[in-house]
């Protein structure tokens, strides 16, 4: 009888990472992240219009991946990190 | 064989004896099932009972179970040592029983021998009663009643399953955690409850068969092989190999499997990409060189489908890699929408001498002799292309044109389509003197429609944005022909399968060019 196997797995222990605490309410700037999906332009076009209609004082910046196959280059990352205060990535089709 | 210095055991008696004893000692290794270890207890005995007080003689025996069977037998007085667990037969390294050592009073072997050779034993046996401080060689032993020679049996601890298990152990090279299963713990639904699985049984990776695993590649178990998206894990050969006993492969099929792995993990193939697109698109693996038969690979009947261990582990291993280490798991980074059976495992050989053209691993800068495996990534197919009625190459281009040109849908313009020949289909295109250029530039052409059909349309959405064509320089440019294909280079010829049947398989690649190339690699020891 097999007692004892090895384990196929990375092992490694995932970091736990808490969530940003949510704000109260929208400030600043938002990042709108399109992955180059299609349609996903539609989506964020709509969305923006949406937040700049019933959000007046906040800003939006558009970022879009080069390609939705690969994860994105971590200059986006940074920008977003740098220049924003939320971001919202419009994800699949 | 190397003689012992230190060891303990326990005697019959379940008392842990510690060896080397004082004074000079004989020391003997046997097992209950060998006609020349029955013949030789006697005579250790004798030379034990000769030589009481001035000299230890000890027999390991190899079973624990017959150290009873055995002093019952040949009524032995003489230490009985229990090596069921070969741990001394192991550090030792004998491959025969029986086997003695002779050690003087400073603990030094002066003696050995294997199996029985009356010289050898005689001569053991008088330099025991010296060591003793016997005078004279008697030790009641008739020798001229015993044979001159019998060869002893195999030990234990050589003894398939038995070696590997005891080298898993010594092994201090195996560095994954042990997984402690309870007795009651099924160990296919454990190993499935896990999550280890891609659904079917996986062969448990215990110790014994990693360790055996590894015994297939030259390389460090520990060697980082590549980083292994979507969680970007480390992944080494003994995670490798790990995954490949649980995949069912066999150890000649390793270097493989780590070779795709590091193609994998390239970023021109994009494992990541392949794995998490909800296109469902898949490793497919095409290999090239002599290992195909080294290994015993398919290149005829199903060569695609099932029945051959090794096309069908060694693609199945990369799978599991990219699931356990990688953590590709379907609803979790695996998006694939509908997904299909061949992202199971899909991996072949490449007919060689049933193409009239050099392979694809030539073709992309190898040498014949090279072992060589590329990954393709294919989503679509594997559908069947049937023409039985072709018999010079132009009508089967036409044939396989129309064929691949509603891959993906029918307005798109596409990349990277596997064209399967079978013998027979390639047999057609040799006979015709057409090469694999003339064959895709039949294709090119065949499968061109003016750009205005492949523009989206009310009845039709698939296809180009009708904004592009701007880019072909507006309207004048709507009854333009443009292939199915970007590029020749895009239409991917092998052949594989058996003769006598004309049908081919078309699979088609995964979305844009850049996303994933094919990527070709030497398969390394």
């Amino acid at each position: 009888m097999v007692t004892q196997i090895l384990d196929p797995t990375d092992e490694r222990v995932p970091i736990k990472r808490s969530l940003t605490p949510r704000p109260e309410a929208l400030h600043g700037t938002i990042a709108l992240l399109d992955i180059s999906k299609p349609r996903g332009d539609v989506f964020l076009d709509r969305l923006e219009e949406l937040l700049h209609e019933r959000a007046p004082g906040v800003e939006t910046r558009r970022f879009m991946k080069p390609t939705v196959a690969k994860p994105a280059p971590q200059p986006i990352k940074d920008a977003i990190l740098e220049e924003c205060d939320f971001v919202i990535e419009a994800l699949a089709d | 064989m190397h003689p012992p210095t230190r060891f303990a055991l326990a005697n019959a008696e379940g008392e842990e004896m510690q060896f080397p004893p004082d004074g000079p000692v004989l020391l003997a290794l046997v097992k209950e099932d060998c006609d020349t270890c029955n013949l030789t207890l006697p005579l250790l005995e004798a030379v034990h009972r000769a030589t009481e007080g001035g000299l230890d003689v000890w027999v390991a025996v190899q079973k624990r179970d017959d150290i009873a069977v055995l002093k019952d037998r040949h009524d032995l007085t003489m230490p009985l040592l229990d090596d069921d667990a070969l741990g001394l037969s192991y550090e030792t390294d004998i491959d025969t029983v029986p086997t003695l050592f002779l050690y003087d009073e400073e603990q030094n072997c002066t003696l050995q021998t294997f199996g029985f050779d009356k010289h050898e034993w005689r001569e053991i046996a008088g330099e025991s009663m010296a060591l003793a401080g016997r005078s004279g060689t008697d030790t009641a032993i008739d020798w001229e009643s015993l044979p001159e020679q019998r060869p002893g049996c195999g030990a234990r601890n050589y003894e398939p399953g038995i070696y590997e298990r005891l080298q898993a152990l010594k092994s201090g090279d195996l560095l994954s955690r042990l997984v402690d299963l309870a007795a009651s713990d099924d160990i296919h639904e454990f190993m499935y409850e896990q999550g280890y699985t891609d659904g079917f049984p996986v062969v448990p990776p215990t110790r014994e068969r990693v360790w055996k695993m590894l015994q297939g590649t030259q390389r460090d178990p520990q060697e980082e092989v590549a980083v292994m998206p979507p969680n970007l894990a480390p992944i080494t050969v003994e995670k490798i190999a790990i995954n490949a006993v649980m995949a069912g492969a066999k150890p000649e099929y390793l270097p493989s499997i780590i070779t795709l792995v590091e193609i994998a993990c390239t970023e021109s193939f994009n494992i990541h990409g392949v794995l998490a697109t909800t296109m469902g698109a898949t490793p497919v693996g095409v290999f090239n060189g002599p290992i195909r038969d080294r290994i015993g690979m398919n290149y005829l009947h199903n060569a695609l489908g099932s029945g051959n261990r090794a096309n069908a582990s060694i693609g199945r291993a990369l799978r599991l890699c990219a699931r356990n280490v990688g953590g590709s798991v379907p609803g979790g980074t695996d998006r694939a929408t509908q997904g299909g059976p061949h992202r199971l495992t899909m991996n072949f050989a490449e007919h060689e001498d049933a193409s009239p053209w050099e392979s694809l691993a030539v073709e992309r800068g190898f040498e014949p002799t090279d072992d060589v495996a590329t990954l393709l990534a294919m989503s679509g197919g594997p559908a069947t292309v049937a023409d039985e009625r072709s018999r010079d190459g132009r009508g089967l281009a036409g044939t396989l044109a129309l064929s691949m040109s509603c891959m993906q849908d029918p307005k798109s313009p596409m990349v990277d389509t596997l064209v399967v020949l079978s013998p027979d289909h390639a047999g057609i295109f040799g006979r015709s003197g057409w090469s694999k250029d003339d064959v895709r530039e039949c294709i090119m052409e065949e499968t061109a429609i003016p750009l205005k059909d492949r523009l989206r349309s009310d009845d039709a959405g698939c296809g180009l944005p009708p904004d592009i064509v701007e880019r072909f320089g507006g309207e004048a440019a709507l009854d333009m022909p443009v292939s199915k294909f970007r590029d020749k280079s895009n239409i991917i010829l092998v052949v594989a399968g058996s003769p006598a049947a004309k049908f081919s398989t078309i699979l088609g690649g995964w979305a844009g060019g850049a996303y994933s190339l094919p990527t070709s690699a030497k398969i390394g020891v």
